[in-house]
């Protein structure tokens, strides 16, 4: 159910105030652009979708008309946007070097951290590297469970597959992740 | 301003306006969900006129017989679950879970005892109904009319 | 679920807390003895750690700035409808006498449609559309039909019992399913 200041909030969005908007952007900003990030794995990418999700929602804000949570509302947004791109970043293989120039910047971004534990930095720049190697489908289910904690259930309906489906990409996925990481786990 | 483009701003103004009418510009609290319990057979010929509503959809199914065992309507809070009891030991429960542009969505549990037989999402329009047919019950099969009201 | 091999499919689902009662004990009871199942368990709930580490960390954090920015700008860069409206319609509308044709074609189909909504058999157009969506199904290994029939406008669901029997209550006997 939608909580009670989402719902007020959404109301007053759907009257035509655009600050109870920029208070719901505030809210879920950093949410929905983790998520975003981790299906998309480039930043500017990642940027861009975000704010694609929050202007559809601007502009459809009028057509929620509750039920769900409004948060729920605009993941849905947002997994569809990723997706789109996801299929655009397949479709255009120099894109896709580019958005890998960008995952390389953020393995050396850990590489920097001076606080990590050494063992602890590889395994991390290899789990990166082994979570973009997985198919879009695995990474969004490992995304969805491991970042917000949603239930089979929930991310089933996101994605618009069954629990059972949601179950087994998450089995192949860790499993694929073990394999290639099993020396440092 | 061009001829043109004052038609075309009448014209939208015109689709604006029906829109408006049309659109369903409230919030839902409930949802009324009405479970129709039919028993389709290939034996004799036989069509209850209780399904009359439903004659067209029903007939689609090429069964010769078809007649009304039970009819029940609950009302579910969204995310909420409405149980409705089958023959056979069976248990459809629906769950509304929201709503968009006067489309439902509704998530459809069929289970034997404790073991699930299907498990669907289904977006439909509000008002509407769907058709959910197959187990089989006295040599027949059956077919499970499946509305929901949005209020 | 007994053996090595179908608790260690189970793991993940366990951490996950998505296993139903019995299955959640069978789990936990092996684990406190199986040595190699236990590294399993060790091996993903650190996977799991790590992973919500990386995600939660500084390199997935949104630059809040140019985001703001950027969706500022796309708000107030809406173009104004009658613009698009102009452009997809202009090559059609040449002289105002045609033109003036396009309001009156909208006029009668909202004519139909509103009539047709609030005097049923009055509106000119087909049965109103029915069809619902069947955005995920799980059969649970049964065959399953997903049918639109057209003359209804109405979406089917029709579930196949397998053809090995299970228990479906005394004297059953299955249906080859409808003629469609």
């Amino acid at each position: 159910m939608v909580e009670a200041s989402d719902w007020e909030l959404v109301q007053k969005c759907q009257a035509g105030d655009m600050s109870a908007f920029e208070e719901l952007v505030s809210r879920y900003q950093q949410k929905v652009f983790t998520v975003i990030l981790g299906l998309l794995r480039n930043r500017e990418d990642a940027l861009e979708v975000a704010q694609e999700t929050f202007f559809r929602a601007y502009r459809k804000i009028k057509s929620f008309q509750g039920g769900s949570s409004f948060y729920t509302w605009l993941y849905r947004i947002a997994v569809n946007i990723a997706i789109d791109a996801q299929r655009r970043q397949k479709r255009n293989p120099l894109d896709f070097r580019e958005s890998m120039d960008g995952v390389m910047e953020e393995r050396n971004e850990f590489a920097k951290d001076p606080f990590a534990d050494v063992h602890d930095k590889e395994l991390r720049v290899k789990l990166v590297q082994s979570i973009n190697d997985l198919t879009p489908e695995h990474r969004a289910v490992i995304v969805l469970r491991t970042l917000e904690g949603l239930s089979y259930k929930d991310i089933g309906e996101l994605l618009g597959c069954s629990e059972g489906t949601v179950m087994s990409r998450l089995h192949y996925a860790r499993k694929k992740l073990q394999e290639k990481l099993r020396a440092f786990l | 301003m061009k001829p043109a483009i004052k038609v075309l701003l009448f014209s939208f103004f015109l689709c604006s306006a029906a829109l408006h009418l049309n659109a369903a510009d409230k919030t839902f609290q409930s949802v009324q969900i009405t479970i129709k319990t039919v028993a389709a057979g290939k034996q004799d010929s036989e069509f209850d006129p209780r399904l009359a509503p439903l004659e067209k959809q029903l007939k689609a199914l090429n069964y010769r017989s078809y007649r009304l065992l039970k009819e029940e309507t609950q009302t579910a809070r969204w995310q909420g679950n409405a149980n409705f009891e089958i023959p056979g030991g069976r248990v459809l429960t629906v769950r509304p879970q929201e709503v968009t542009n006067n489309q439902l969505s509704l998530r459809v549990q069929l289970k034997q005892g404790d073991k699930p037989q299907l498990e669907t999402t289904v977006r439909m329009n509000n008002g509407g109904n769907f058709i959910l047919g197959g187990p089989p019950h006295e040599g027949g099969v059956l077919v499970l009319s499946i509305s929901a009201t949005a209020k | 679920m007994n053996t090595c091999g179908e608790i260690r499919e189970s793991i993940g689902a366990w951490l996950d807390g998505e296993l139903s009662g019995a299955e959640a004990d069978a789990v936990r009871s092996h684990l406190e003895t199986c040595l190699i199942c236990g590294e399993e368990r060790r091996q993903l709930e650190n996977l799991n750690r790590v992973m919500k580490d990386i995600f939660e960390s500084e390199d997935f954090r949104l630059d809040v700035e140019p985001f703001w920015h950027g969706l500022r700008q796309r708000i107030a860069a809406k173009r104004p409808w009658h613009a698009d409206l102009a452009e997809w319609a202009g090559p059609f509308i040449r002289a105002p006498s045609f033109a003036w044709a396009v309001p009156a074609v909208i006029v009668l189909l909202i004519g139909a449609l509103y009539f047709g909504s609030i005097l049923p058999g009055w509106g000119v157009l087909a049965p109103r559309n029915n069809f619902a969506t069947v955005e995920s199904i799980d059969a649970y290994g049964r065959n399953v039909a997903l049918l639109r029939e057209h003359e209804s406008k109405t979406t089917v669901i029709w579930l196949y019992q397998n053809s090995d029997n299970e228990n479906e209550g005394a004297g059953e006997t299955s249906d080859k399913g409808p003629a469609f």
